[in-house]
């Protein structure tokens, strides 16, 4: 450590998921798991909410209660104001507690934050870093140590002046901030840092599923670095459309008993979202959930139930959106749902089981569909961006920060990828196969070893190569003659239900086949052995060149040439 | 696949092409992996050097 910061300089560091909604802090226990911290009250996932009463502070869960109360003093869903122009904002999100408001050239809240009666202007920033006090005073508490730096999550999308702007107010909040990773990818390392997990090369895709807006992205990882290969975003989506779906439902349920909207008032309007939410969450678990407010409207108390089938049947359309985005980010990523290797489901509303089985249709069997209700193994949704953050921070607390600020400059980001996959190509006969050694996306420089068993007799071995691509092929079964059925038109599609079953004989059968583009080097490795095995290295330079190594497992000599750089 | 009759290159190795060009695209600063490859990067070197550190 440098001489200037005598003594204070040790660093501890935990991982924030800073979110709409709700946010996380994770720090690795003393095994090196990843651990998300509970606060004070026994949340793990700490709503994103600030309040005030009589000059005092209330946050998290206790802020959020005052939402039906205290609306006015009551900040929530800021997170996505930070750094933004006051112009450029939805306030939508705000309508039930503190509206924004402008103030110079950021968003700021009109709240009595102190036992004044006149409110004060308090800007997002300011909340901001108040809401990243509290966290840090949870972490610091429960761990038994000062903290005082961070590694934050935030959406792919969020643009330099939001980052600045996060970075100074959790400086305000006496937190360093380490570096600012992006969720998806947290979500992804959070996966990859388990033991029992192997470094490979997939394509991974994360739905996280928000309260106020959710986003998806295709990862690539590629030896355990990781490339974002496209990115969707819908910022209406969430569960807090789900939640307006049973607070209509048990209003209707309301209305024909009493009626009167318990929606036109505010204060039974919030009621209902805070239980609405409530029961939404408990159905994720249970088949049937309750739902009880006293004093709903016109003083009346109201108790319900409701079941995960009807539930699911109010929600279809909006289930079908979750999906929907998933199949955008394939799409806009140039990829088909055949690629993909794994769907990683994150963010809280991810625990609803209806939308992973949902994905599970989407996607072909091989497809490992990540979610609590999909796979045992999964890891809880709402905690994978904080355990991600937290595996950041403790790798790189001990780093200078001089040393963090280059390896994550661009110099050292922007890297060449593989256009095409690397491989070697098989000829029997007539068919021709093709072994991918470097998959496409691949970051240089770059290399892969692998073991090729050798033909059965032995003798001289011959390896090409090559580029591959990657191509789907469509086989259609042979369409059954039917006498009675013309040939069908595009009109006939949606003529009559009883062609559906018709329709699922001739589903096509869709896969991937690799085709051989241009060969790269060939080689000979002479007089190998019967039944043994021909190990290949490949490492491709950043510039492309090629360094070749083929030889027999347990031999001595092998072959090795150069493949020059294509000239610019 | 066997050598195909009448196949021969000095030293058993013919470069026949090239790679096509790539895609410049930006990595993710995160995880153990990159940060070995941050390392390579800045100090110039390749992986068997860096293994021997």
């Amino acid at each position: 450590m440098s001489s200037e910061t005598n003594g204070t300089a040790e660093r501890f560091a935990i991982g924030i998921s800073f979110g709409n909604s709700s946010s996380s802090i994770a720090r690795l226990n003393a095994e090196g798991k990843a651990e998300v911290i509970a606060n004070e009250e026994g949340d793990r996932q700490i709503p994103s909410v600030l309040s005030y009463i009589d000059g005092e502070e209330y946050h998290g869960t206790q802020a959020k209660a005052q939402l039906i109360r205290n609306s006015k003093n009551t900040v929530a869903y800021f997170r996505d104001y930070l750094g933004k122009d006051f112009k450029s904002i939805d306030a939508t999100p705000c309508h039930n507690s503190a509206h924004p408001q402008q103030s110079d050239s950021t968003v700021a809240f009109s709240i009595n934050d102190t036992t004044d009666e006149t409110p004060n202007t308090v800007t997002v920033s300011e909340i901001t870093t108040r809401h990243l006090r509290r966290l840090k005073q949870s972490a610091s508490d429960f761990l038994g140590k000062q903290v005082n730096a961070a590694v934050i999550t935030v959406p792919t999308d969020f643009k330099d002046a939001q980052r600045e702007a996060l970075i100074a107010s959790a400086n305000a909040a006496g937190l360093e901030v380490l570096q600012l990773i992006h969720e998806p990818v947290a979500a992804v390392l959070a996966y990859d840092a388990r033991p029992e997990a192997v470094v490979t090369d997939k394509l991974v895709v994360v739905a996280d599923l928000g309260g106020t807006r959710s986003d998806a992205a295709v990862v690539a990882c590629r030896g355990g670095m990781y490339t974002t290969l496209a990115t969707a975003h819908d910022y209406e989506l969430g569960g807090a459309t789900l939640d307006k779906i049973v607070v209509d439902h048990f209003a209707k349920e309301f209305m024909k008993k009493h009626k009167t909207d318990p929606r036109e008032n505010a204060r039974g309007l919030a009621k209902l979202k805070l239980e609405g939410e409530a029961t939404r969450k408990a159905l994720s678990l249970g088949t049937n959930a309750t739902l009880s407010i006293e004093s709903l409207a016109d003083g009346i108390d109201y108790g319900s139930t409701v079941n995960r089938t009807r539930y699911e049947l109010l929600s279809g359309k909006v289930f079908a959106q979750f999906t929907g985005l998933i199949d955008q980010v394939v799409k806009k990523a140039d990829l088909d749902v055949l690629d993909i290797d794994e769907v990683i489901f994150s963010g809280g509303t991810s625990h609803t089981p209806k939308i992973a089985q949902l994905a599970r249709n989407i996607f072909p069997e091989k497809t490992n569909i990540l979610a609590p209700s999909t796979f045992i193994g999964a890891i809880n949704p709402s905690e994978l961006a904080p355990r991600g953050a937290a595996i950041q921070a403790s790798l790189i607390q001990e780093f200078e920060k001089e040393d963090i600020e280059q390896s994550i400059h661009p110099m050292v980001t922007a890297t060449p990828h593989l256009q095409n996959a690397i491989g070697v190509e098989f000829t029997s006969g007539e068919t021709v196969d093709f072994k991918s050694l470097l998959t496409a996306e691949t970051a240089l420089p770059a290399r892969r070893l692998a073991q090729f068993p050798a033909p059965k007799e032995g003798g001289d071995v011959f390896i090409r190569v090559c580029e591959g691509v990657r191509e789907i092929k469509v086989t259609k079964p042979e369409p059954k003659p039917k006498e009675e059925k013309p040939a069908k038109t595009e009109d006939d599609e949606d003529d009559s239900d009883f062609d559906s079953d018709e329709d699922e004989e001739e589903e096509e059968t869709r896969e991937i086949v690799w085709k051989t583009e241009k060969p790269i080097a060939e080689l000979a490795v002479k007089g190998v052995k019967a039944g043994s095995k021909v190990e290949l290295m490949v490492h491709v330079n950043a510039d492309l060149g090629l360094q070749i190594t083929a030889k027999e497992v347990g031999g001595q000599s092998a072959v090795r040439g150069v493949v020059e750089a294509p000239k610019a | 696949p066997s050598l195909p009759a009448g196949w021969s290159a000095e030293k058993d190795f013919k470069a026949v092409g090239t790679v096509s060009a790539p895609t410049q695209r930006n990595l993710e600063p995160v995880g153990p992996h990159f940060l070995a490859h941050a390392r390579r990067k800045r100090h110039h070197r390749t992986f068997s050097e860096d293994e021997r550190i």
